[in-house]
């Protein structure tokens, strides 16, 4: 376990850098998180839409989405997904939006 | 980033707080587990420690802990004391082998957190004995006291509760074979061509990995390819198509089971002829050679891998392949539980060399290679993960040897620990599944109307 500090709050990190407590997102987080997890310096309205979706979903559902859905939603085709989030759906965009490690072999 | 040591670990509180009932109930457990090939197994080492060298965890670490002849100590010794305490005479049988929740701390930290299950030390052990199964034995006898860890647990846990290990509802699965169906038809120009669901009577039922349909379905959109351009009769289930099973890796012989039952549910509900696990090595391993042993009834039908069945089709003609597309040089992981545990070998190096141009194997290869680490459920166990990450240098270094700029590699499990090791270690190469270079190099021919 580790811990990053923003502005004051003190993040929870799993030995995956997943967070913790998902209720301590938040967009400036998210900009943290992707440094750390995907070496982002900025995050682009293309991030911020996936991120935004998954982040929704989660929230209403307790599960991450599909990439199906996340392209449907987004109108990204699946490639600019990766493109986007060269760690992947799942160690990339859900650990940015602050979902927690999916199960399975991720 | 900074580290702190985890105040109150759940997991770890529950270890340290185990009544002596479920101790009990664990040892019982250890008992049932011990037939004559175990005890056989248990009284054999003799110290050699020719093992050591075999398991990337120690070549990396070089720590006692992660040694197959300690971890296969940790599990004699408790063997020993059960001897005593039945009036056996068993070598060194005074042994301070009682099973106390020290025990089960340092069986859970070396046998769940040290070890993949590759089975190599297993090859290498000059009494051959058969260290990883002594190892899965222990994993069973803690897993019947609920000690599996999280991660792990978890994702035996979805699949048992919700049909795959991802907990992908069915609506959601529908929806992305119908995704993937009109991808399938631009690809191959064909607005006939699709990924048949629950169709009855068909010759092959196909299996994917959660993941694929979840985060990566190219590569289930890659085997469609491959199979439409053999024409070959086949389906996917609606309800049971999880071609993983964890409970390999947990230990859980009922949960184990079950999995693997309902893919023969689905096979017999469809009437297909031959069950294809899809590319996985441990899906392989569990349910063409484990799930026997797991499951009640006989199988009255063929249980193949899908590199099998891409092997057929290059050499009996019924698909064309232009290597030519392929310049860039590529080499090939196998998967301990596909290759070393699972036989299946020279099949995927004649499918590469006729798929790629430059084909390089890695050193060692085949029955001999390393685990790339991310086998025995290592991926799910979080707490690990750095243990994961640093064994997989052995890997990293053999894959940055061959020069390749693709690894390809038959197993989900080993692809996101390679894509892992490939940011990790800088390797700067694509990874792939077998099917999805395949599907590169297929030469689609337009099919009579
Ligand atoms: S099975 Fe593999 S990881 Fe486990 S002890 Fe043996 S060599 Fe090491
Ligand atoms: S190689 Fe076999 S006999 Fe030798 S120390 Fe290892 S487990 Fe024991």
């Amino acid at each position: 376990m580790s811990h990053l500090d923003v502005s004051g709050k003190k993040l929870m990190l799993n030995e995956e850098g997943f967070l913790i407590d998902p209720n301590q997102w938040d967009r400036q987080v998210a900009e943290v998180l992707a440094k750390a997890a995907e070496g982002i310096d900025k995050l682009t309205p293309e991030h911020w839409a996936v991120i935004e979706f998954i982040r929704n979903y989660y929230l209403e559902t307790n599960l991450a989405p599909m990439v199906r859905s996340i392209c449907k939603t987004t109108g990204l085709p699946l490639r600019r997904i990766y493109e986007l989030f060269p760690a992947g759906p799942a160690k990339g965009a859900c650990k940015i939006a602050g979902l927690p490690k999916p199960d399975g072999c991720v | 980033m900074a580290s702190d040591k985890d105040p109150k670990d759940p997991y770890l509180e529950r270890i340290r707080q185990l009544k002596p009932g479920q101790l009990e109930s664990a040892l019982a457990s250890f008992k049932r587990l011990l037939d004559h090939k175990t005890v056989a197994n248990l009284q054999s080492c003799v110290n050699c420690g020719l093992c050591a060298d075999s398991c990337h965890y120690f070549l990396v670490t070089g720590e006692t802990e992660a040694i197959p002849a300690y971890k296969l100590k940790l599990v004699t010794s408790v063997f020993r004391k059960l001897l005593s305490l039945l009036g056996g005479l068993a070598r060194g049988s005074e042994g301070d082998g009682a099973l106390d929740s020290q025990m089960v701390e340092k069986w859970i930290d070396s046998l769940y957190g040290r070890c993949t299950l590759c089975g190599r030390c297993t090859l290498n052990c000059t009494m051959g004995i058969n260290i990883t199964r002594l190892i899965r034995i222990a994993r069973t006898t803690l897993a019947s006291i609920d000690l599996v860890p999280p991660g792990l647990q978890s994702t035996v846990t979805t699949a048992v509760e919700k049909g795959n290990n991802m907990g992908i509802p069915r609506e959601e699965w529908l929806d992305t074979l119908q995704w993937l169906s009109e991808e399938l038809q631009m690809e191959v120009g064909d607005h006939k061509a699709h990924l048949p669901v629950d169709k009855p009577g068909t010759k092959l039922l196909y299996t994917v990995n959660p993941r694929e349909p979840k985060f990566f379905p190219l590569s289930l959109l890659a085997t469609a390819k491959i199979f439409y351009a053999a024409s070959e009769s086949w389906t996917v289930s609606s309800d049971y198509y999880d071609v993983t099973n964890y409970g390999l890796y947990s230990g859980d012989d009922g949960a184990a089971g079950l999995l693997s039952s309902r893919l023969r549910e689905s096979m017999v509900e469809l009437g297909a002829k031959t069950l294809i696990l899809g590319e996985c090595g441990h899906g392989y391993n569990s349910n063409r050679w484990e799930a026997p042993e797991w499951l009640v009834a006989e199988d009255k039908f063929q249980v193949k891998s899908i590199i099998q069945i891409i092997f057929d089709y290059i050499r009996q003609g019924h698909i064309k392949l232009d290597p030519s597309r392929i310049q860039k040089r590529v080499t090939l992981h196998d998967p301990c539980n596909l290759v070393r545990l699972g036989g299946i070998i020279e099949e995927q190096r004649f499918i590469l060399r006729n798929a790629v141009t430059d084909f390089v194997e890695m050193s060692p290869n085949r029955e001999k290679n390393y685990c790339c680490g991310g086998g025995g459920g290592q991926l799910s166990m979080t707490r690990y993960a750095k243990r994961r990450l640093e064994t997989g240098r052995i890997k990293a270094d053999q894959i940055r040897k061959t020069g390749a700029k693709i690894v390809v590699t038959p197993c989900h499990n080993c692809i996101d620990q390679l894509s892992e090791l490939n940011r990790e270690y800088d390797l700067k190469v694509e990874i792939k599944t077998v099917s999805e270079v395949v599907a590169d190099a297929l030469v689609i021919e337009k099919k009579e109307k």
